[in-house]
C-alpha cells in the first residue's frame, strides 16, 4: 500500500532534490569542492542562518502556543459550532497569505503611515517614537504570525478533537483546576501532535521567502533571501553557493528531526 | 456535572484577539482598495471593477482552482493509504516519513523548480508543457508536509487497530475498510489537509513562474507590481474567493460524513 | 504605400497630436499585454525547420522577406518585460498590431538571471523565450554560456561601441540615470540631491526599488550615492556608508517600491531609474509624483537585447530586434522616458519630436552621466554583497 507513495516521492522529490544537494559540492568549473559549504560559516552567511533560525523558532513557539489557545477556544464546549467552521476555513486561506499582499497589508496597518500608527500618533502615543519598527526582525516575526497561527490552528484542531470532554469533566470532578488539567492531562496527551505541529511551523517559517523580502527589501538577512539573490537575482550569480545554502537548510532541519524523534517517542508513551 | 452551555470567558478573549489580529490588516487593505487613482481619496468601486472585468483574472482563476482540486485528489489518494498502513502495521516507519515530509521545506522552490525542469525535460509534452501534469506533480510534493502532519494528527486521534479489526471481522476487505470506515473518521484531518493544499496551490508563485505557466498567483503578482490600488482589491477578492472555495469543500465534506459509522473514539 | 509604412505615418501623426492621455494608452497596453499573455498559445514553428535560414546581418536583407517568414511563425515569446518599464507595454502592442504577430510575455517581473535560466531550462520547448532584455553582466555571462545567437541589426553601426558586443551577441537597447521621485502631497520640500535625503524631515520616507543584493536598480542607487559622497564607480564604499547613515537615522525604509506603494503613499520618496519614476507621474495622478535627477550623483546604466540561440521563433526574434532598433522603436523607448541606445544618432538627424525631449529632465544634467565598466560593476556588487548585510541589514 505504500509503494505508490515511495515511487512518487522518488520521482518528484528525491531525484530533483538530489541534483541540488550534489550541486552544493560542485565548483564553478568542473570537479567537486567543499569550498561552497565552508564559505557558509563566514559572515554574512552564518548570520543569515542565525537570523533564520531565530525567526523560525520564535514564530513556531509563539505561534504554536497562541494557535493552541485559539483553536481550543473555538472547539471547546460552549462555543457555537459556526465559530469553528469560520475559523478553520479562514485559517486555510490565511495560512497561505503571504508575500507582497501580506507585506502591503501590514505596511498599511503598522507602517510609518499605517492606520494604527496614524491613529496612535493622533491620540498621543506614536509607536515609531517608542522604537517600534515594522521593517525589522520583529516586524517580520509579527507578519509571519499571520500564516503561522492559522497553520497551527488547522493542524492541532483534529488532535484537540481527540481530547475527550469526559476527561475534562472527570478532572474537574476530582477537584483539579484548569491549569492542572492542562498540565497533567491536556498537554501530555497532545504532546506528540504538538511537537509535530511545531516542527511544521518551524519548517514553514524557515522556508518562507516572499513576505520577508517584500517587507524589508531583503535587509533582514535570512537564508532563502540569500539563496534567491545568489541563484536568480539581478545582481549576484553563484548557483553553487546557493545550492550549498540549500544544503545548509537541509542540515538544520535534519538536526531538528533528530531531536524530534526521541522527544516524540517519550510523548507517545502517554497515548494508548 | 457543571453546565457548559455558554461560551467560556477565556475563549471569548482568545477569539477576540485572533479576530483583531487577522482582520485589522484586511481592513487597512480594504480602505486602500476604495481609493481612486485620480484623487487618492475615497470612494470608488473602479478598482474592483477593473479586476472583475479583466479576462486574465477569470482565466487564471479557473486554471488554479482546477489545479488545486487535482492536487488534492492525488495527494489524498497517495497519502491516506500510506499513513494508514504506517499507523496500522509499520509504526517504525513513521519518523522516516515525517523526516521525508520536511524535505520540501528545505529545498526552496527556486532551487527545486530548476531540478524538476532539468529532470523532466525529455518527457512528452502532454505532461511537461501542461499545468495538469508537471505543475500538479510538483504541487503534490509541496502539499506533502501539510497533508502528512494533518493526516498524522487525525490518525492519532482515532483507534486505528480497533476500527480495522471490527471492520474486517464484519467481513469487509481493505478497500471497503479504508473508504467506508477509516476515511469518515479522519474527515476533519483530511479536510484540514485539503484546505491547506487548496491554499498552497492558489498561492504558489515561484514554481509556476519559472516554468512559464500562467496561474492565478502569477496574475496577482503581476497586478501587485504594476497596478496601484487595484492590487488591494485583488488581494481581498482572492482572499474571499479562496475562503468561499474552502467553505464549499467543508459543505461537501460534511454531506458525505453524515453517513459515517462511528465505532470507537471520537466524542 | 505598403501597410506598415502607412502605420508609421499614422504613428508620427498620433505622436504629434498626443490626443490620447498617457494613462489611457498605458492602461490599454497593460490590458493588451495581460490579455495576450493569457490568450495566445504558442506556435510549433521551431519544429518546422525553415527552408531559408535566418540571416546573420539585418542590413541588406529584405525586410519584406523577414516579415513574411515571421508571419509564418506567427508568434513571439518575450520574458521579463514589465509593461510600464520603458514603455514596453506600448512597444509590445505596437509590434503586435503592426505585424499581426502575437506576443506571450512570460514572468513580467523576472530578473536577468531568471531570463538566462529560462533559456536553459525551457530549451527545446515552444514556451522558451525568443529574446531577452538583461543587465550587462548577465549579457556577458549568457554569451559565455553560449545562450545567445549572433545577429547584427540593420542599425548596428549607430549603437555606441561601449554598449554592444562587437561579435554580435548582444546590444544595448536603452539607458537611464538614477533619479529621486517624490510624492508632492506628502513632501513639501523637494529633495534635489543625495545630500538632501539625509534631512530629518524625510524620516521614514526614502525607499529604493528593491534590495541591492537582488535588484539592479538598487545597486545603481548605491553607486550613485557613492558618486555623491566622494566615491567613484570603482569605489562604492561611500555609497554603502551613506545608506547605513540613512538607515540608522530612520530616513531609509527598506521597503521595495512597487506601483502600490507609490500610489498609496507608503513610499513617499523612491530612488529608482528615471524612466520608472517619470512613468509614475502619469500613471498615478493622485500621488502628484515629481522627479529630480540628483545633481551630485548622476549614474547611468543600460540594458541589453539578445536572441536565444535555440529560439522557437528565430525569424520573429530578428523582426523584433529590427523593430526595437528602428527609429520608431527607439522613439517608443524615449516616450517611456528611457534614453534609447541610438539617441545621439537620432538627435544628429533631428528626428526626435520636441515633446519627447521636453518631457525629460534637462539635457545638461544628463551630460554629466557616468557609467561603470563591467569590471567596476562586478567589484561594486561584490563589495555590496559583503558589506550591505552587516552595515545596513538588521
Amino acid at each position: 500500500m505504500t509503494l505508490p507513495f515511495f515511487a512518487y516521492t522518488l520521482l518528484f522529490m528525491f531525484l530533483p532534490a538530489g541534483s541540488v544537494l550534489i550541486g552544493a559540492f560542485e565548483g564553478t568549473t568542473h570537479g567537486y569542492t567543499m569550498s561552497n559549504v565552508t564559505t557558509l560559516f563566514h559572515h554574512p552567511y552564518i548570520d543569515a542562518f542565525k537570523t533564520s533560525i531565530e525567526i523560525s523558532g520564535t514564530t513556531a513557539l509563539i505561534g504554536g502556543a497562541v494557535g493552541l489557545a485559539v483553536a481550543y477556544a473555538a472547539i471547546r464546549e460552549g462555543t457555537p459550532r459556526w465559530v469553528r467552521s469560520a475559523l478553520t476555513t479562514f485559517s486555510g486561506v490565511a495560512a497561505n497569505f503571504g508575500g507582497i499582499p501580506l507585506a502591503f497589508a501590514f505596511i498599511s496597518t503598522l507602517g510609518p503611515l499605517g492606520i494604527i500608527t496614524v491613529f496612535g500618533r493622533n491620540h498621543g502615543w506614536d509607536p515609531t517614537e517608542h522604537g517600534f519598527n515594522l521593517f525589522s526582525k520583529t516586524g517580520v516575526e509579527l507578519a509571519y504570525m499571520y500564516f503561522q497561527l492559522p497553520l497551527m490552528i488547522l493542524v492541532i484542531a483534529p488532535a484537540i478533537d481527540g481530547l475527550r470532554k469526559e476527561w475534562r469533566e472527570a478532572s474537574s470532578n476530582l477537584g483539579a483546576s484548569q491549569l492542572q488539567f492542562w498540565r497533567y492531562v491536556g498537554v501530555p496527551v497532545l504532546m506528540p501532535s504538538l511537537l509535530g505541529a511545531i516542527i511544521l511551523l518551524f519548517g514553514n517559517a524557515f522556508a518562507a521567502y516572499a513576505t520577508a523580502y517584500s517587507l524589508t527589501a531583503g535587509t533582514v538577512n535570512i537564508v532563502p533571501i540569500l539563496i534567491g539573490a545568489y541563484y536568480s537575482g539581478n545582481v549576484l550569480n553563484n548557483p553553487h553557493l546557493a545550492q550549498a545554502m540549500a544544503f545548509g537548510m537541509f542540515a538544520v532541519l535534519a538536526v531538528m528531526m533528530v531531536l524530534y524523534i526521541p522527544l516524540q517517542r517519550r510523548a507517545a508513551r502517554w497515548a494508548k | 456535572m457543571r453546565p457548559t452551555r455558554r461560551i467560556a470567558p477565556t475563549a471569548v478573549i482568545w477569539l477576540l484577539i485572533a479576530f483583531g489580529y487577522f482582520f485589522i490588516p484586511l481592513i487597512a487593505t480594504f480602505l486602500f482598495s476604495l481609493k481612486s487613482n485620480q484623487t487618492g481619496h475615497c470612494c470608488t468601486a473602479a478598482n474592483y471593477s477593473w479586476v472583475v472585468h479583466s479576462s486574465a483574472f477569470w482565466h487564471t482563476l479557473k486554471i488554479s482552482f482546477l489545479l488545486a482540486l487535482e492536487t488534492i485528489a492525488i495527494s489524498l489518494a497517495l497519502f491516506v493509504p500510506t499513513i494508514y498502513w504506517v499507523h496500522l502495521r509499520v509504526p517504525k516507519l513513521r519518523p522516516v516519513i515525517a523526516f521525508l515530509a520536511l524535505i520540501p521545506f528545505v529545498i526552496p522552490p527556486i532551487v527545486m523548480v530548476v531540478g524538476l525542469l532539468k529532470f523532466f525535460k525529455g518527457t512528452p509534452s502532454w505532461f511537461y508543457a501542461q499545468p495538469w501534469g508537471f505543475l500538479a506533480g510538483a504541487y503534490v510534493i509541496l502539499a506533502f508536509p501539510y497533508m502528512f502532519f494533518s493526516l498524522d494528527a487525525g490518525f492519532r486521534s482515532i483507534d486505528v487497530h480497533t476500527l480495522t479489526e471490527a471492520s474486517q471481522s464484519l467481513g469487509a476487505r481493505w478497500g471497503t475498510t479504508l473508504v467506508k470506515v477509516i476515511l469518515p473518521n479522519i474527515r476533519s484531518a483530511a479536510l484540514a489537509g485539503s484546505f491547506l493544499t487548496l491554499a498552497i496551490v492558489m498561492g504558489e508563485f515561484t514554481i509556476a513562474n519559472l516554468s512559464a505557466f500562467n496561474t492565478f498567483p502569477i496574475f496577482i503578482q503581476y497586478v501587485n507590481e504594476s497596478q496601484g490600488f487595484p492590487a488591494a482589491s485583488l488581494t481581498l477578492l482572492s482572499f474571499g474567493i479562496t475562503w468561499a472555495a474552502m467553505l464549499s469543500l467543508l459543505v461537501v465534506g460534511r454531506k458525505r460524513g453524515q453517513r459515517a459509522a462511528v465505532v470507537a473514539g471520537a466524542r | 504605400m505598403e501597410d506598415h509604412e502607412e502605420q508609421e505615418v499614422e504613428f508620427w501623426r498620433k505622436l504629434r497630436e498626443e490626443g490620447m492621455s498617457r494613462t489611457q494608452m498605458l492602461k490599454r497596453s497593460v490590458a493588451a499585454a495581460a490579455g495576450l499573455t493569457v490568450l495566445s498559445g504558442s506556435g510549433a514553428a521551431w519544429a518546422r525547420g525553415a527552408a531559408v535560414a535566418p540571416p546573420l546581418k539585418g542590413k541588406g536583407f529584405s525586410m519584406k522577406e523577414l516579415i513574411a517568414e515571421s508571419k509564418k511563425e506567427g508568434h513571439l515569446n518575450t520574458i521579463a518585460l514589465p509593461p510600464d518599464w520603458a514603455n514596453y507595454g506600448e512597444i509590445m502592442s505596437t509590434f503586435q498590431k503592426k505585424y499581426g504577430i502575437g506576443i506571450t510575455n512570460d514572468n513580467p517581473d523576472g530578473s536577468s538571471a531568471q531570463e538566462n535560466q529560462a533559456i536553459v531550462s525551457l530549451k527545446g520547448d515552444s514556451r522558451a523565450p525568443d529574446v531577452v532584455d538583461v543587465g550587462p553582466a548577465f549579457a556577458v555571462s549568457g554569451t559565455a554560456q553560449g545562450l545567445y545567437g549572433k545577429y547584427f541589426v540593420s542599425e548596428f553601426s549607430t549603437i555606441p561601441r561601449s554598449m554592444k558586443d562587437t561579435r554580435g551577441y548582444w546590444w544595448g537597447d536603452y539607458w537611464g540615470a538614477i533619479s529621486i521621485g517624490y510624492n508632492q502631497n506628502l513632501i513639501s520640500n523637494p529633495p534635489k540631491t543625495f545630500a538632501d535625503l539625509l534631512k530629518p524631515e524625510y524620516k521614514g520616507k526614502v525607499a529604493m526599488n528593491g534590495s541591492p543584493l537582488t535588484s539592479n536598480s538598487a545597486v545603481s542607487g548605491v553607486i550613485a550615492a557613492a558618486l555623491a559622497n566622494g566615491g567613484s564607480t570603482s569605489n562604492v564604499g561611500p555609497g554603502i556608508d551613506f545608506f547605513a547613515k540613512m538607515k540608522s537615522s530612520g530616513n531609509y525604509i527598506p521597503v521595495g517600491t512597487t506601483s502600490a506603494t507609490v500610489a498609496s503613499g507608503q513610499t513617499p520618496i523612491s530612488i529608482d531609474w528615471d524612466y520608472n519614476n517619470l512613468a509614475y507621474i502619469a500613471e498615478f495622478p493622485a500621488a502628484r509624483w515629481a522627479v529630480n535627477i540628483p545633481a551630485d550623483g548622476v549614474y547611468g546604466g543600460y540594458y541589453a537585447q539578445a536572441i536565444n540561440a535555440t529560439a522557437p521563433h528565430p525569424w520573429s526574434s530578428r523582426l523584433w530586434e529590427e523593430f526595437l532598433y528602428s527609429d520608431q522603436g527607439q522613439l517608443l523607448f524615449l516616450k517611456g522616458f528611457a534614453h534609447p541606445a541610438r539617441f545621439n544618432d537620432l538627435a544628429k538627424r533631428n528626428v526626435i519630436p520636441k515633446a519627447l525631449l521636453t518631457a525629460l529632465p534637462a539635457a545638461s544634467i544628463y551630460a554629466k552621466v557616468k557609467f561603470a565598466s563591467l569590471g567596476q560593476q562586478t567589484a561594486a556588487k561584490a563589495l555590496i554583497a559583503t558589506q550591505w548585510p552587516s552595515k545596513v541589514g538588521s
